[in-house]
C-alpha cells in the first residue's frame, strides 16, 4: 500500500486512492465542488488544487536524499487536482501553503463572479457548499463589477419535479454524472460552451428519471431545487426526523424535514446496506397524503344510516361490544384484514387480538393478491444470508432476478443491482416474461412465456443434474427426499421445459452452469413470478430446489430474496397476519380463512359476520359485500370505509414511531415527525384499546386453541410503540433483541441545526456519502443460517401447463407503475404528470394479427370485465401475452395470468 | 530550394496520385510495410528527432512508443482542426499535397499497428475535406489502403470526420470526445490518449504537418532527416505568416534557418503600406506578444521550438501574426480575449469565468471607461487563471494579455488617461 505524506501527516492507503480521500484519513479537508465520492472524478471545478511532489530519483532510479537525509522531493511545477490525482508511494502533498490558499481564493472568486448571490431567497442557503467554502476559503470582497454579471434563465422547469436556476449553476456536472453513472438514465447534459455552458434535459418528457430528486441533494449550489419544497422554508427552520420510506419494500432510510407540523421535504438518510444516499422520487415527493385535507380526524359511527363523528370511547365501546357479541356465538365469524403497509407493532397486535382474544385465525394481509404462496416459508428457511448487500455483489456472485421489475416496484434496488453489475461485476441473470429495464445489466437476459415460470426453473434444475453440477456433499448430508425429487423430475427434460417456457435449451443450460458453478448464488424473485397463477406453489418449490441442490444457502450472498410489493409485506408475514402462519413465521394448527375466502364472491352471502379492516381497502377491488358489522381503520374514508359501521382514524407513519421490515428482512425504525392530525391514533393503540375492552370484566371461556393467559387487560397496556416492540423482541425469536435502542444504532441526524443537536457543530451537507458506510437496522437470520445442522426437504410440486391453445385469448401480465392511481400518490399534485395514462402493451406480431396499430383504442375483456385502453405495440412483451399496469385510471385489481381477449374499438 | 512538405509549390498537380507516385510517392509506405517491422518504423521516427507540429513539439516517435503493449484495437487520429488564429499550413497540405499526409498517416498507422485511422478536420474546411476524401479514394483504388495492402496482411481504413466549429476540439482529448459524439470538452489527463484514447482504446494523435514529415524520414532515412534543422528541432517547418505584411502566406524553411526578420522582411516582403513593425504574435492568439522595440535581438533569433524562450515568447505552431504601428495593443488583447471567451469550453472554472472576466475588463479599458487599477486587475485575473486550468486553453488566453500589459503598459495607461483608444480616434 502506498504511503503518502499530507501536510506532514503520514498515511498508508490502498492502491488507487485519490489524494482527496487520503487526506480525509488524516483529517485534512480539501475543499471540493465537482468531486463527489459516489461519482467518477472530473477535475472540473479546480477547487481542490494542492501541491504535489514525488520522491526525486537520480539517473540510476534511486531516490535522492536531501541535506537532512530525508528523501528529496520533486515538486510538480503546477498545482494538481486532489480529486483526480491518485496517490503513489512516497508522494508528498501540501494543502496548507500560500500558493494553495491563493488558488482556492481564486477559484471561489471566479465562481462568484457570475453567481447571482441570491442566498437570501435560495433553498440551498444554510446547507450550501458554495456558501460554506466561500466563508472558509473565499475572498472577503468582490472585485467584479455587478453590472458585468452574466445573466441566464432563473426558473427553468427541468421536468415536473425539479427547477433549474441557470445563474446559480456552477457547471460541476454532478447532476449529469449522477444521471449517467448512478441512475443510468441519460437525461441531463450540458449545452453550449464557455460562460454560456448550461444544463439541459435531453429527454422527452423532460428529466425522465425516477431518481431526479437526488440531483437536488448533490448539487453543490441551489441550481437544482425541488419544485415541491422550493421557497417554502429555510433549511434551518426545518427539523429533521429519521424515518423510513413507507412506499415500497426497499425501505429507504429518509429524513423527514418538518416545519409547522407538516412535511416540508424528505431527503435520504445514509444506509449503506439499503439505499446508500439515494431515494427514488416517489419516496421523496409522495408525502402530501400525510396532511391531506381529507384525512380522517375523528372516529365515525354509523347512526341512522350515516357515518357521524363520535368520541373514541363511543366508537371503541361499540366495536368491542359488537365483537364480543358475535364472538359469543362464533369467534370464527370475525375476520381481520390488515394491509401490509402497517407497521410491525400494528400487525403484531392485530394478530394477537385475533388469535389470543377473539380466537379466530381468519386473518390475512393479502388483500387483492391473487395467490396463496408468497414464498414466505422459503424465505424463512433459505432467506438470503445476513450481510448480503444488493448494491455490492461482486464477480463471485450470480444473482437470478426472476419475475421482477425493480425499476417500477423497488426502484432503489434497480439502482443497487445496476451498481453490483456495473461497478463490482456481479453476474446478473434476469428472467421474466418480458424485457424489463434491469435486463440491460444482465449477462444473460431470458424471456420465458408467462405461465411457464415453473418449467423454466425445472429446466434449470434438470440441466444442473444432467451435467452433474449439483452439490453432492450438501445433498448427501443436508437434503432429504432427493431421489424421489429426481424421479419426479424424470419427464422434465431440458428440451421439454425449453419448449414449454420458450427459452432455448442452450440458454437454460448456460444459465444453469453459471448458477451451479458460481461461488455464490442469490435469487431475487418478484411479484410476477410469485403471482404466477396456478403455479405459485410449483415456482416457490422449484426456487427452493434450485438453492438446495446447489447448496447455495445459509451464507451472505446466497439464498432467496422475495421482492414484495409493499413496504411491510415481510412484517405482515413475520407477524402472522395470515390464516395459516403464526407470529414469527410459525404454523398455526387450525388454518383460518384467507382474504379471498373471507371476502367471498359478489353473489355470495359474506362468510364473515364481522370484519376488522386495517390499512387496506378491499372494496376498491370491486365485488365487496358488506358483512353485518364492518370496522375500518385508515387514514382516509376509503371505499370500504364508506360502507363501514365504525371508522377509526389512524395516524400516518409520519405521526408516530414504528418499525417496518423491508424486503431483505431488515427491521428498521421510523420516528414520529408530525403532530397527530385531529384525533387520529396509532394503529397499535387502537388495537390495544379494542382488546382491553374485549377482555375487561368478563373472563369468559373462549373456544379455540390459541387462547393463553392474555385475557388480562394488563397484558394490553402499551405506553408506546417501543413497548410493543419490547414485547416482540422478548418473545418472537426472529426479532430477538430488536428493541428500538438496538434498531436506532447508527441512525444519525447528519445535519444538526439551530434548535436541534449541538448548534456549534457545522451543518454538514446532504448526501455527501462520506463513505462511512453507515448501516442501520437489523436482519433476522434464516433457518439455514441459524441452524448449521438443519435438514432440508426437497418437495416436488407438479407444475400445470400454461394455456397455449392458440394465441388468443392472450395471457394478462400485470405490471405495476411506480406512480399509480393509488390514494397516496393521488394526494401529491406534483407527481400527477408522472402517472402514466393507462395502456395495454401488445407484441407486434399479435398486434399485426389483430389489426391493432400503435396508439389504437382497444377493448380488453377478461374475467367478466371489459376495459378500454390505448394500445402500445412494442418489443417489451413476448407473443401471446399482453401487459397492463395495475392501478392506473380504470385498471385496478387486475388478475395476473387471466385470459384476455383484445379487439379494436 | 526544394520544398519537402509544400511540394505543391514545386509540382503544382501533386494532389493527383499518379503525379505523387511519379515523384516517389508511396514508396516510403511500400518500404515500411514490406521491409520494416512496425517497431523499426517507430525507431526511425525517434532517431529522426521529428517533433509534433501541433504546438507542443513533443517527439512523435516517443509518443508512438507509449502505447501499451498488446492492447488492440489502436487508433491513429490526425488532428486537422487547425483553428489557431493565423494558422493555415495544414489546410494547404490537405488541399494541395494530400497524399504526402495520407502516406504519413499510413506509415504511422502501420508503425502502431492501427487498422482504422481518422482525420478530425475542422468543419470550416469543406474543400480540404473533399480533397482528402478524393485522395483516400485514389489511395484505396491503388491498393495503398484497404485490405491486404500491397500484398501484405496489413489492412487500413482512413475516415474523415468533420468537426462542428470549435477551437477547443483541436485539443486532443476534446477532439476525442467530439469524435465520440460528445460535447467537445477536454478530458482530465492522465490517463493520456496513448493509454485511454478514442473509444477508450490506445490512440496516437498527431498534427497534419507532423504526419506529412513521416514519408521523408522513411524514404530518405532518419539520419538524413535529422541533419535538417537544428539538433533539437529537426526537419523542415512551415511558417504561417499573416497580418500587416506585403506577402502573407505559408513559408517552408528548415528549423533554425530563418529569423523573424528573414520571415517578415525578406520572405514576407516587409510591412504593408510602408508602416513600421510594432508587434508580433508568433504563435497565433495563444502567443506572448513580442515587442521588437524592446529588444531588437528577438528579430534575429533563428526560429526553432526553443529560440524565442529567452525573449519571453514561444513559437507554438508558428503562426506568425505581424502588426504595424497603427495597431492598438489593447485592441489586440481585447480581440484575443474575446476569442478565448468565445472558445472556452466552459468545463473548468478559471477559464470559463476568467476569460469572461478578462473580456469584460478589456472592453472597459478599450472603451475608455477603465481605471489604472483595472490594468493591474486585468493582469492579476490573468495570473489567477494561469496554471489552474484543466487544459492549456486557459493558459493560452492569458499569454497575450499578460505579455501586452507588460510590454505595452503605457498603451493601456493611455486608454485610461485619454478615455479611449488612440488608434480609433
Ligand atoms: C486549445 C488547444 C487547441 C489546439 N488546437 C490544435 C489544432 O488545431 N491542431 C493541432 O494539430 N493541435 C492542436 N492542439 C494540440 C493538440 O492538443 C495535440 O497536442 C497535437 O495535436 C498533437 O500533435 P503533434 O504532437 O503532432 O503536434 C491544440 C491544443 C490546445 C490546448
Ligand atoms: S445544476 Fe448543480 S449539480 Fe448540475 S452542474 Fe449545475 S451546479 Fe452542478
Ligand atoms: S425505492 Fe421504495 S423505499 Fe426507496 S424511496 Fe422509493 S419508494 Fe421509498
Ligand atoms: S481551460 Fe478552458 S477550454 Fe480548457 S477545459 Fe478549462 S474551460 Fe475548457
Ligand atoms: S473537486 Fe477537484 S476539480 Fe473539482
Amino acid at each position: 500500500m502506498p504511503q503518502v505524506t499530507i501536510d506532514n501527516k503520514k498515511v498508508e492507503v490502498p492502491n488507487g486512492t485519490l489524494i482527496v480521500e487520503a487526506a480525509k484519513k488524516v483529517g485534512v479537508e480539501i475543499p471540493v465542488f465537482c468531486y463527489h465520492p459516489k461519482l467518477q472524478p472530473v477535475g472540473m471545478c479546480r477547487m481542490c488544487l494542492v501541491e504535489v511532489g514525488t520522491p526525486k530519483r537520480g539517473k540510476d532510479g534511486q531516490i535522492e536524499l536531501d541535506a537532512n537525509g530525508a528523501p528529496a522531493i520533486a515538486w510538480m511545477p503546477k498545482l494538481q487536482t486532489a480529486c483526480t490525482t491518485v496517490v503513489s508511494d512516497g508522494m508528498t502533498v501540501r494543502t496548507d501553503t500560500a500558493q494553495v490558499a491563493d488558488a482556492r481564493r481564486a477559484i471561489v472568486e471566479f465562481l462568484l463572479t457570475s453567481h447571482p448571490l441570491d442566498c437570501p431567497i435560495c433553498d440551498k442557503g444554510g446547507e450550501c457548499p458554495l456558501q460554506n467554502l466561500t466563508m472558509a476559503y473565499g475572498p472577503g470582497q468582490s472585485r467584479f463589477p455587478v453590472e458585468s454579471k452574466f445573466h441566464n434563465a432563473k426558473r427553468v422547469p427541468l421536468g415536473d419535479l425539479i427547477m433549474l436556476d441557470r445563474e446559480r449553476c456552477i457547471q460541476c456536472s454532478r447532476c449529469v454524472r449522477f444521471q449517467d453513472e448512478i441512475a443510468d438514465d441519460h437525461v441531463l447534459g450540458f449545452a453550449a460552451r464557455g460562460r454560456g455552458l448550461e444544463i439541459v434535459t435531453l429527454s422527452d418528457p423532460p428529466f425522465d428519471s425516477k431518481f431526479s430528486g437526488n440531483t437536488i441533494d448533490i448539487c453543490p449550489v441551489g441550481a437544482l431545487t425541488s419544485r415541491d419544497f422550493r421557497l417554502s422554508a429555510r433549511v434551518w427552520e426545518v427539523r429533521d426526523y429519521p424515518s423510513v420510506c413507507a412506499h415500497c419494500s426497499v425501505g429507504c432510510n429518509i429524513l423527514i424535514g418538518e416545519r409547522d407540523h407538516a412535511i416540508k421535504r424528505i431527503v435520504p438518510r445514509e444506509n449503506a446496506s439499503v439505499n446508500e444516499i439515494w431515494t427514488c422520487d416517489k419516496g421523496r415527493f409522495v408525502h402530501h397524503f400525510t396532511v391531506a385535507p381529507d384525512r380522517l380526524t375523528t372516529p365515525l359511527v354509523r347512526k341512522n344510516g350515516n357515518l357521524e363523528p363520535a368520541t373514541w370511547n363511543e366508537a371503541l365501546d361499540l366495536v368491542a361490544s359488537r365483537f364480543k357479541e358475535i364472538k359469543w356465538h362464533d369467534p370464527n365469524a370475525i375476520g381481520g384484514l390488515a394491509g401490509d403497509r402497517a407497521s410491525n407493532e400494528d400487525l403484531y397486535l392485530f394478530q394477537k387480538l385475533f388469535r389470543q382474544v377473539i380466537g379466530s385465525n381468519n386473518l390475512d394481509h393479502r388483500v387483492g393478491w391473487s395467490v396463496t404462496n408468497t414464498g414466505a416459508d422459503s424465505v424463512r428457511v433459505y432467506g438470503a444470508g445476513v450481510g448480503t448487500n444488493l448494491g455490492a455483489l461482486d464477480q463471485n456472485v450470480t444473482a437470478l432476478v426472476f419475475g421482477a421489475d425493480p425499476e417500477e416496484e423497488q426502484p432503489v434496488i434497480r439502482l443497487r443491482l445496476k451498481r453490483s453489475a456495473r461497478t463490482f461485476g456481479a453476474n446478473l441473470i434476469v428472467a421474466n416474461g418480458r424485457v424489463t429495464k434491469l435486463a440491460k445489466y444482465a449477462k444473460q437476459s431470458l424471456v420465458y412465456q408467462y405461465g411457464a415460470e415453473a418449467y423454466f426453473l425445472l429446466g434449470l434444475i434438470r440441466a444442473i443434474l444432467d451435467e452433474r453440477l449439483e452439490n453432492r456433499d450438501f445433498i448427501a448430508t443436508r437434503v432429504q427426499n432427493f431421489d424421489a425429487f429426481a424421479t419426479s423430475l424424470e419427464p422434465y427434460t431440458v428440451e421439454r421445459c425449453a419448449e414449454i417456457c420458450h427459452v432455448k435449451p442452450e440458454k437454460i443450460r448456460d444459465a444453469a452452469r453459471q448458477i451451479a458453478q458460481s461461488p455464490n448464488f442469490l435469487i431475487l424473485y418478484g411479484r410476477e413470478a410469485m403471482f404466477a397463477q396456478q403455479n405459485d406453489v410449483a415456482v416457490a418449490r422449484a426456487l427452493a430446489a434450485l438453492l438446495l441442490i446447489t447448496g447455495h444457502l445459509g451464507r451472505a450472498n446466497n439464498g432467496l430474496v422475495a421482492l414484495y410489493p409493499h413496504n411491510n409485506s415481510t412484517g405482515a408475514i413475520d407477524f402472522g397476519v395470515l390464516p395459516d402462519g403464526g407470529v414469527g413465521r410459525t404454523r398455526v394448527e387450525r388454518r383460518g380463512l384467507s382474504a379471498r375466502e373471507m371476502l367471498g364472491r359478489s353473489n355470495e352471502r359474506p362468510s364473515m359476520r364481522a370484519l376488522y379492516v386495517m390499512a387496506c381497502d378491499p372494496a376498491a377491488d370491486g365485488n365487496f359485500v358488506k358483512p353485518e358489522f364492518l370496522v375500518v381503520q385508515d387514514l382516509f374514508l376509503t371505499e370500504t370505509a364508506r360502507l363501514a359501521d365504525v371508522v377509526l382514524p389512524a395516524q400516518s407513519f409520519a405521526e408516530r414511531d414504528g418499525t417496518f421490515t423491508n424486503t431483505e428482512r431488515r427491521a428498521q425504525l421510523f420516528r414520529a415527525a408530525l403532530k397527530p392530525i385531529g384525533e387520529a391514533k396509532p394503529d397499535w393503540w387502537i388495537i390495544a384499546e379494542i382488546a382491553k375492552r374485549l377482555v375487561s370484566g368478563l373472563q369468559f371461556q373462549v373456544s379455540g386453541s390459541q387462547v393463553s393467559g392474555n385475557l388480562k387487560p394488563e397484558t394490553w397496556n402499551y405506553a408506546t410503540a417501543s413497548a410493543v416492540m419490547d414485547e416482540i423482541a422478548a418473545t418472537v425469536s426472529l426479532y430477538k433483541g430488536m428493541t428500538y435502542a438496538a434498531l436506532a444504532e447508527n441512525v444519525k441526524l447528519p445535519r444538526p441545526r439551530s434548535g436541534q443537536g449541538n448548534p456549534s457543530e457545522q451543518p454538514t451537507e446532504i448526501a455527501m456519502g462520506e463513505l462511512e458506510n453507515i448501516s442501520s437496522g437489523k436482519v433476522w437470520a434464516s433457518v439455514a443460517e441459524s441452524d448449521a445442522r438443519a435438514k432440508f426437504e426437497l418437495v416436488w410440486s407438479e407444475p400445470s401447463r400454461p394455456l397455449t391453445a392458440d394465441s388468443r385469448p392472450l395471457t394478462l401480465a400485470v405490471a405495476r407503475s411506480l406512480y399509480d392511481g393509488g390514494t397516496l400518490v393521488s394526494k401529491t399534485q406534483i407527481v400527477q404528470a408522472r402517472v402514466p395514462a393507462p395502456f395495454v402493451e401488445i407484441n407486434s406480431q399479435d398486434a399485426e394479427q389483430l389489426g391493432i396499430a400503435d396508439g389504437a383504442r382497444v377493448r380488453v375483456s377478461f374475467d367478466m370485465r371489459v376495459i378500454e385502453l390505448d394500445a402500445r405495440v412494442d418489443g417489451h412483451v413476448p407473443p401471446d401475452a399482453v401487459l397492463i399496469p395495475n392501478n392506473l385510471d380504470g385498471t385496478a385489481a387486475l388478475p395476473m395470468g387471466a385470459r384476455v381477449k383484445i379487439e379494436k374499438v | 530550394m526544394e520544398h519537402l512538405i509544400l511540394r505543391d509549390l514545386d509540382i503544382s498537380d501533386i494532389d493527383r496520385i499518379e503525379v505523387y507516385e511519379k515523384h516517389g510517392g508511396y514508396s516510403a509506405f511500400r518500404k515500411a510495410v514490406k521491409e520494416m517491422a512496425p517497431d523499426q518504423v517507430t525507431d526511425a521516427v525517434k532517431v529522426s528527432g521529428l517533433r509534433g507540429r501541433g504546438g507542443a513539439g513533443f517527439p512523435a516517435g516517443v509518443k508512438w512508443s507509449f502505447l501499451p503493449k498488446g492492447v488492440f484495437p489502436r487508433y491513429l487520429v490526425a488532428n486537422a482542426d487547425e483553428s489557431e488564429p493565423g494558422t493555415f499550413k495544414d489546410r494547404q497540405i490537405m488541399e494541395r499535397n494530400p497524399h504526402q499526409f495520407i502516406e504519413g498517416m499510413a506509415i504511422a498507422s502501420y508503425a502502431i499497428q492501427c487498422h482504422h485511422a481518422f482525420i478530425y478536420i475542422r468543419g470550416e474546411f469543406p474543400h480540404a475535406a473533399q480533397c482528402l476524401e478524393r485522395a483516400i479514394a485514389q489511395a484505396e483504388a491503388r491498393g495503398y489502403l484497404g485490405e491486404k495492402i500491397l500484398g501484405t496482411d496489413y489492412a487500413l481504413r482512413i475516415t474523415v470526420h468533420r468537426g462542428a466549429g470549435a477551437y477547443i476540439c483541436g485539443e486532443e482529448t476534446a477532439l476525442l470526445e467530439s469524435m465520440e459524439g460528445k460535447l467537445g470538452q477536454p478530458r482530465v489527463k492522465p490517463p493520456f490518449p496513448a493509454v485511454v484514447g478514442l473509444y477508450n482504446k490506445p490512440t496516437v494523435i498527431n498534427n497534419v504537418e507532423t504526419l506529412a514529415n513521416v514519408p521523408l524520414i522513411i524514404e530518405r532515412g532518419a539520419d538524413w532527416y535529422a541533419k535538417i534543422g537544428t539538433a533539437k528541432s529537426t526537419g523542415p517547418k512551415i511558417f504561417c505568416l499573416s497580418g500587416h505584411v506585403n506577402r502573407p502566406g505559408n513559408y517552408e524553411a528548415p528549423f533554425g534557418s530563418i529569423s523573424l526578420r528573414d520571415l517578415i522582411f525578406d520572405l514576407g516582403g516587409g510591412i504593408r503600406g510602408g508602416k513600421k513593425l510594432k508587434a508580433i504574435l508568433p504563435a497565433g492568439a495563444s502567443s506572448f506578444v513580442i515587442n521588437p522595440a524592446a529588444n531588437e535581438a528577438v528579430l534575429d533569433a533563428k526560429l526553432d521550438f526553443e529560440s524565442l524562450t529567452p525573449f519571453g515568447s514561444a513559437l507554438g505552431s508558428a503562426s506568425v501574426i505581424v502588426m504595424d504601428d497603427a495597431t492598438c495593443m489593447v485592441w489586440m488583447a481585447k480581440k484575443t480575449s474575446h476569442f478565448f471567451e468565445h472558445e472556452s469550453c466552459g468545463k473548468c472554472t478559471p477559464c470559463r469565468e476568467g476569460t469572461y472576466w478578462m473580456a469584460r475588463l478589456l472592453d472597459r479599458i478599450d472603451s475608455g471607461a477603465g481605471t489604472l487599477a483595472d490594468i493591474d486587475l486585468l493582469a492579476n485575473v490573468a495570473n489567477q487563471i494561469l496554471g489552474k486550468t484543466l487544459c492549456p486553453l486557459g493558459d493560452f488566453s492569458t499569454a497575450p494579455v499578460t505579455s501586452s500589459v507588460k510590454a505595452f503598459r503605457e498603451e493601456y495607461e493611455r486608454h485610461v488617461k485619454e478615455r479611449g483608444c488612440w488608434a480609433r480616434k
